[in-house]
């Protein structure tokens, strides 16, 4: 037998040649690997919202039920702008600023949390003054998945289709993360 | 026998030793004998351009082009991923899907790059699915092997049978196309009959594989979209040129180079590094080889073997059937091209007894279906199980050959069956 693997050895490198070096470095470049095939399981999510992210899409809502984990929907005010707002303007300028931003804060984590809840899953809201990406890795650190918008923290343009704290984020985590 | 003809016999057999043995390349070896006949003045200069079969030649360099061009698309790819999709991780549906793809390519590209690109997206599935790889990886072999008896420019042995005998592409389609599907259909029957205590997986399993094979995005193979369209239309022209190419009086060869110039003027691919891909060295066997049969000719050796065999065979009948199966027979165990050169001068030199038109498709039938037989019949068969081997999947000589040998004797009975009846019985 092997001299019969030793043939077909020789055989192979004078027909294929190095083209299957090539074509499965190609492969490689698109198949999943081993660790990417392991499905995670997961039991609870993380989902950050802020102003910036408008609306989530119908996609994200029927992949994330999919799951039946419990989430967490939470609305991170940025202190540090409150602060510049306080100094620059007047403590009276800032107190409206948040009046404003926890009303649009509750409005968008009742509305997303309200659409979660129809497709049966158990979700829970916080609001809180901190840093919008230091915390997100912060808490994620408990969490199974973080599903996060594209837009998170910024204004997303053309030549950077996704916000610096978004990228910022994933950078940071490990576990698996939906960017919608 | 003159000593010119024991010479001309002499390189036609050391040439033969040397490439089956494998000891230097094919290449070289048809090429050191080529040479030697030419120094002897067996074969004369003027001769060469008759013997040499540009028609061949020209029509393997211009698919080579089409199909190295088209590589680059990443086109190839693109169908492997989206055959893999549409066979939602279930063993059988791979099993058929991948067959009919892999004949189905093998019937206008080439076997080994055909294989070539499909094999690692079936060993990536049945690793996926957690079943014996084997089935998938001889069946893929098999089809390889039967798709390219389908047309004339499905395998180098129709190509070598179509450029002597002036056959069209529609007569290939029209003999072979039948025989083909019919052998498809078995091959795959008797591969799952087979293996079929191997091909069954859970629901559950099932279920995760196929949310996997929906993770790949078939578009992420795609390397050049532009490329990958123009790659599309060039070989539909191709194709299409193909069906017609006896009506117009176009040779097959002049399609092939004119699919390869409008893809290279088109895409605006640098034309070096797609000729650099050329497979120059096939190209010098085939040249080489040619010389060497066309010393046999010149000597007369080839035409006192078709006396003799002439004289043994009485009709059209038993010439087929002796040439198909001594045809599927010998290429099991020795290369199918340098026997095909051997055997075509062989058949033109009966055409003064018999009517050799049945014999072309009973040779096309046993030098392309005859590679199913063992391991080392075809290319696609040492290429599948080099690369398995690297993989570190085992198909050894005697695994092939159980399975091998069974489908080459109903591929070619099926064959043989459907020509007798074509043109003996009818």
């Amino acid at each position: 037998m092997g001299l019969y693997s030793s043939f077909i050895g020789r055989k192979f490198k004078h027909i294929a040649g190095k083209k299957y070096e090539d074509i499965i470095k190609h492969y490689r470049e698109f198949l999943l690997t081993e660790e990417e095939r392991q499905i995670p399981e997961i039991n609870s999510i993380l989902m950050p919202l802020d102003r910036y992210v408008k609306n989530v899409p119908e996609e994200v809502y029927e992949t994330i039920s999919a799951y039946e984990a419990r989430i967490l929907l939470v609305y991170i005010l940025d202190s540090q702008v409150f602060e510049l707002v306080r100094q620059t303007l007047s403590p009276e300028a800032s107190e409206e600023f948040r009046r404003k931003e926890e009303v649009m804060g509750e409005e968008l984590l009742n509305n997303v949390a309200k659409k979660l809840e129809s497709y049966g899953l158990k979700v829970q809201r916080r609001m809180f003054f901190g840093n919008k990406s230091d915390d997100v890795i912060r808490m994620a650190e408990n969490y199974d998945m973080l599903a996060i918008s594209k837009n998170y923290g910024s204004e997303i343009t053309k030549t950077s289709p996704i916000s610096p704290l978004v990228l910022k984020i994933i950078q940071h985590l490990e576990i698996p993360v939906i960017v919608y | 026998m003159t000593p010119l003809e024991i010479f001309a016999l002499a390189v036609f057999i050391f040439t033969y030793a040397l490439i089956i043995s494998e000891r230097i390349h094919r290449t070289v070896a048809a090429m050191a004998g080529g040479s030697l006949v030419l120094l002897a003045n067996i074969v004369p200069w003027e001769k060469v351009p008759l013997y040499l079969d540009l028609d061949t030649i020209l029509l393997l360099a211009g698919m080579m082009i089409i199909v190295n061009t088209t590589r680059l698309s990443g086109l190839f790819e693109y169908i492997a991923i989206k055959t893999a999709k549409l066979a939602k991780g279930e063993p059988i549906r791979v099993l058929l899907l991948f067959s009919v793809v892999t004949a189905l390519i093998s019937a206008f590209l080439d076997n080994v790059t055909t294989v070539l690109l499909l094999t690692p997206m079936l060993i990536y599935i049945s690793r996926l699915m957690e079943v014996n790889p084997l089935p998938f990886l001889l069946s893929e072999i098999f089809a390889s092997n039967i798709g390219g008896t389908a047309t004339l420019i499905g395998d180098p042995p129709n190509i070598m049978i179509g450029s002597a005998a002036g056959l069209s592409f529609n007569e290939f389609l029209v003999n072979m196309g039948p025989i083909a599907f019919l052998d498809l259909i078995l091959m795959v029957f008797v591969v799952y009959l087979a293996y079929r205590g191997t091909l069954k997986i859970s629901p559950e399993k099932k279920e995760r594989i196929l949310r996997t094979l929906e993770g790949l995005d078939e578009r992420a193979a795609i390397r050049d979209l532009p490329l990958f369209r123009k790659s599309i239309v060039t070989i539909v022209i191709v194709v299409l040129f193909f069906f017609v190419h006896d009506k117009l009086g176009i040779e097959p060869a002049v399609v092939a180079l004119f699919g390869a110039s409008l893809l290279l003027f088109w895409s605006r691919e640098n034309p070096e590094g797609i000729l650099e891909k050329v497979e120059w060295a096939t190209l010098f066997f085939f040249g080489g080889l040619f010389l060497i049969v066309g010393s046999l000719v010149e000597t007369g050796f080839i035409g006192q073997i078709a006396q003799w065999v002439t004289s043994h065979v009485h009709t059209e009948g038993e010439a087929m059937l002796v040439i198909a199966w001594f045809s599927a027979l010998a290429s099991a165990v020795i290369d199918n091209i340098p026997f095909t050169a051997t055997m075509i001068p062989l058949i033109k030199a009966m055409e003064t007894s018999l009517n050799t038109y049945p014999l072309w498709w009973a040779l096309s039938l046993g030098a392309c279906l005859g590679g199913n037989g063992t391991a080392i019949g075809a290319s696609a068969n040492v290429v599948v199980i080099g690369i398995a081997a690297r993989e570190d999947i085992r198909i050894t000589f005697m695994d092939f050959l159980k399975i091998g040998m069974l489908i080459m004797v109903l591929t070619v009975g099926a064959g043989v069956g459907i020509l007798w009846l074509r043109y003996v019985w009818w």
